[in-house]
């Protein structure tokens, strides 16, 4: 058997994107790729520039420098005078509140780019109960935006966005309106609805569990420029800095003392006096930030450093705890079966921890 | 326990005698006279009958008029919402230069009394007007070959004075539209002008109509307009016919006019607060707002920006400058020369007794009905509103009856009602101020009860839960809170009151003058520069009260 050469279709890229408005800088020097059936989510806190590259890739915003490509094709590139009208792009977008026209119904509002598409109207009838059946909107093509819920105002979106079998379809933080519970159920939908329809979705949010949970890939944004790029385990349990560290779950920071580096790993001192291990190599002795997510701390074990319990949290399949270590107070998450009251003297080990320089 | 209890009962009584008061107020001010009208018109002598009507559409001077009013309105209606919409759109969805003074410039015919309008109008475009003479002396032509004294003046310059009814009104809905639904349809595959066409179109269309409504009955409920420029060219319509035939004086067949009129206003604003009412259902949920997105005009920014500036600069700057050149000119029809200037009408009218007097009456006329109006409207809004009271809302309807009754009408219900012992205020001043109380009222109950509506009920209830007492509740939280607004509300009912001219020049009287009627009076006498001296110290007034209104309410009120 000879090697098999796979070639991965590219549905989306951006290339070195900036966007400036004004003397603000909004976007810096953006580049990624989105493949074929890809499930791709731009992560970051509000005003990270996420929305701003979206919109530039839909050609609702006009970037100040960089190139955007869209299923191969140049569509965005000031340099070169090229400005292709969002109307030409052929792609799918879903806005934060849905956008759903409240002066057409359910749908007149799923059906319009078909009409302006001038599709016969038997493939549009077709395509119509495809996707009132694909989306649960049976019964409802009558209504009219005011007379359904938020969900259903959101699958309506989704059905416009889809309607035209776009390879590429842009969603704007879709699920950002919903309850929490609707919004855990769209979630698996949205990625049932990429599997099964085989479109390469590019998804905005700054909800991390949300891109956590849907994404193939997630680039992390902050401060208008990519500041890590990967698969989300990757990102969870290797974040480059500290910014990363922190927005992606939950972690404790605490300041510590590299004192003994080696090519294996070092010990780092906390303050009061108890070491960790850490696998980085090459550090460099002295002041550091030492990140250590909550699981990956053990309560109530024999050996480890001293700690105290201050505070406990029930959370249904797992507890909390706020431990004081020296004179860290530190999150722990245990499952139920360790039983701690506040107060309790304890002992614990930091399996795993992750070192930034100060 | 027995305290509060004391309280609470105390309070209730008092509410109930004041809405009884007010309750009476309104049926002596408002319902009776409007109900004169009616009957007065189904009657002749002490028995029913329906002649006067018969009258109006028998005679064709009458039928004349009425057929007037109404196609002059839908003209100047059709008129504002071309113009109206047009400059919204140009204004607020493309990169025209200059907006907010565009915006400013074009929102100016709103601050100017209509008749007075219409002098200026009568100024620059009448026979020997200044731009007459202009056009006149470039072609070498003889006259110019407009006349503004004609139904086409009238049309003209009512939607001028109406279409920033549908300018504020469209270019409102405009930048209240949610951008992502335009958006959406270009993400759909709509180019720019598809999107206009099947998203933003249909969007602003409540909007629209509901200001075409506006402007419609605005056209035709006034008289200042038509009787400036019509009377001249014997071109009638309602409000000027029904003047005539109150100075016959022709009593049942003027209030058989005025019920016509009511009727022709007063079903376009039912129709246009329906739709009101029903475009608040129409509000999606809204997202992040994002810039809304300005069409590139391209070649066409200039040509277009030259234009609209031309018609923003000839709907109020142009008016004015005309008004305040005729203020200061010797004799009307006298060349544009600094020889020809003087300050003598000025002297003259601060010496003339009438018009002193007249200013006092009408600064007399608006701070009193500003006031009572303010008050009684306060306290409506306050028991319908928050206390809730069972009737209170009925009261809030009463009140609000009178928006939809044409000033002429009005006026016609007030020499009905006080003309005849017991109570004679016909002849008097007072017989002004009951007009006014009755016209404002449904103006200051709108603004007492936006404003009331705006404090939210938990703000009172957390001084409640504080230890507050009702009253120092009412001191502490509400009079702070609601006291911007009383006060933009009274400037709002001040302002058209001392300008008003409808309903005093049909109730003046020796005395009893009011400066739209010295004014009125002045023009019709032929004394132009009087009157434009006259009416530059009201602009000046209005201007001045503006400048207030914007202060006190940080710019979200104005005239």
């Amino acid at each position: 058997m000879g090697a098999e050469v796979v070639l991965v279709e590219e549905r989306i890229r951006v290339s070195n994107l900036a966007k400036q408005f004004g003397t603000f800088t909004a976007v810096h020097d953006v580049s990624f790729t989105v493949h074929e059936n890809e499930f791709f989510s731009l992560l970051g806190p509000s005003g990270c520039g996420k929305t701003t590259t979206l919109r530039c890739i839909s050609g609702l915003e006009q970037p100040t420098e960089g190139e955007v490509y869209i299923s191969g094709r140049l569509v965005t590139a000031p340099r070169k005078n090229v400005m292709v009208p969002p109307e030409r792009r052929g792609i799918g977008m879903v806005f934060q509140n849905y956008a759903v026209w409240p002066h057409m119904t359910v749908e007149q509002n799923m059906s319009y780019p078909l009409r302006l598409a001038k599709k016969p109207r038997e493939h549009v009838a077709t395509k119509m109960a495809y996707l009132m059946d694909l989306l649960e909107l049976k019964g409802l093509e009558k209504r009219y935006p005011s007379e359904l819920s938020g969900g259903q105002q959101q699958r309506v979106a989704l059905g416009r966005a889809l309607s035209t079998d776009p390879k590429v379809m842009l969603l704007d933080e879709p699920l950002s309106n919903l309850d929490a519970k609707l919004r855990e159920q769209m979630r698996f939908e949205l990625k049932d609805l990429q599997r099964k329809t085989g479109i390469s979705i590019l998804y905005v949010t700054h909800d991390q569990v949300e891109a956590m949970a849907m994404s193939d890939r997630v680039a992390v944004m902050n401060a208008g420029a990519v500041v890590q790029e990967g698969a989300p385990h990757d990102i969870y349990a290797n974040p480059t800095d500290k910014f990363v560290a922190d927005f992606i779950g939950t972690m404790n920071f605490v300041p510590g003392t590299v004192v003994n580096a080696t090519e294996q790993g070092a010990r780092v001192r906390l303050r009061g006096g108890a070491e960790v291990t850490v696998r980085e190599s090459s550090l460099e002795a002295g002041s550091c930030t030492l990140a250590i997510r909550p699981e990956d701390i053990l309560l109530g074990t024999e050996r480890g450093v001293d700690c105290e319990v201050d505070v406990r949290i029930f959370l249904g399949n797992v507890i909390e705890y706020r431990v004081r270590i020296g004179e860290d107070l530190l999150r722990v998450q245990t499952n139920a079966s360790i039983r701690l009251e506040p107060g309790d003297r304890t002992r614990a080990i930091i399996q795993h921890a992750l070192v930034f320089p100060e | 326990m027995n305290m509060v209890k004391a309280t609470t009962g105390r309070s209730t009584d008092v509410r109930y005698v004041l809405m009884i008061l007010i309750g009476l107020f309104f049926l002596a001010v408002i319902v009776y006279p409007l109900s004169l009208v009616i009957v007065k018109s189904f009657s002749s002598g002490a028995d029913f009958t329906i002649n006067n009507y018969v009258k109006v559409f028998s005679q064709e001077a009458n039928l004349r008029a009425f057929w007037n009013s109404i196609w002059v309105s839908c003209l100047s209606t059709a008129v504002c919402v071309a113009l109206g919409t047009l400059l919204a759109m140009l204004i607020v969805r493309t990169d025209i230069p200059g907006k907010s003074w565009l915006r400013m410039l074009l929102l100016l015919p709103y601050g100017i009394p209509p008749f007075i309008g219409a002098m200026a109008w009568a100024q620059l475009f009448g026979p020997v007007g200044y731009v007459s003479k202009l056009y006149m002396s470039l072609t070498g032509a003889m006259s110019a070959p407009w006349r503004i004294y004609s139904a086409g003046g009238v049309v003209l310059v009512l939607a001028i004075y109406q279409f920033p009814v549908v300018f504020i009104t469209v270019s409102g809905a405009l930048g209240r539209i949610d951008t992502s639904l335009e958006e959406a349809a270009r993400m759909s595959g709509g180019g720019p002008f598809r999107t206009l066409i099947d998203v933003t179109l249909p969007l602003i269309t409540p909007a629209i109509t509901a200001s075409a409504l506006l402007a419609f009955v605005g056209c035709i409920s006034n008289f200042g307009i038509p009787a400036l420029l019509g009377f001249r060219a014997r071109f009638f319509v309602l409000t000027t016919r029904i003047y005539s035939a109150l100075s016959i004086p022709d009593m049942p067949l003027a209030t058989a006019m005025a019920v016509l009129l009511a009727i022709t206003s007063g079903v376009p604003l039912v129709l246009a607060r329906r739709l009101e009412r029903r475009q608040s259902r129409y509000t999606v949920i809204s997202g992040k707002s994002v810039r809304p997105q300005t069409m590139n005009l391209g070649a066409w920014r200039a040509p277009i920006f030259i234009i609209v500036v031309i018609v923003s600069l000839f709907a109020g700057v142009v008016p004015l400058i005309s008004m305040l050149l005729t203020s200061f000119l010797k004799y009307w029809g006298a060349p544009l020369r600094f020889a020809n200037m003087t300050t003598g009408h000025y002297k003259y009218i601060l010496n003339l007794p009438m018009v002193t007097r007249a200013f006092r009456n009408s600064v007399f006329l608006a701070v009193a009905a500003a006031t009572i109006t303010m008050a009684v409207g306060a306290l409506v809004s306050y028991m319908s509103i928050r206390a809730k009271i069972r009737g209170a809302k009925t009261l809030d309807f009463v009140g609000t009856i009178p928006y939809a009754v044409p000033c002429t009408m009005v006026a016609i219900s007030m020499i009905l009602a006080w003309s005849r012992p017991p109570v004679v205020l016909y002849g008097t001043i007072w017989v002004i101020l009951a007009a006014y109380l009755v016209r404002y009222m449904p103006f200051s109950i709108r603004t007492t009860n936006a404003t009331l509506q705006q404090v939210h009920v938990s703000l009172e209830e957390a001084a409640r839960v504080s230890g507050a007492g009702w009253i120092q509740t009412m001191r502490h939280i509400v009079m702070p809170l609601i006291r911007p607004g009383l006060v933009a509300g009274w400037i709002l009912v001040f302002m058209p009151a001392l300008r008003e001219l409808t309903m005093s020049v049909l109730l003046w009287s020796q005395g009893a003058e009011t400066m739209g009627v010295v004014i009125y009076n002045m023009q019709d006498a032929g004394y132009s520069q009087i009157a434009a001296a006259l009416s530059t110290v009201v602009l000046l007034v209005i201007l001045a009260g503006n400048v207030v209104v914007r202060k006190l309410t940080k710019g979200e009120v104005s005239m």
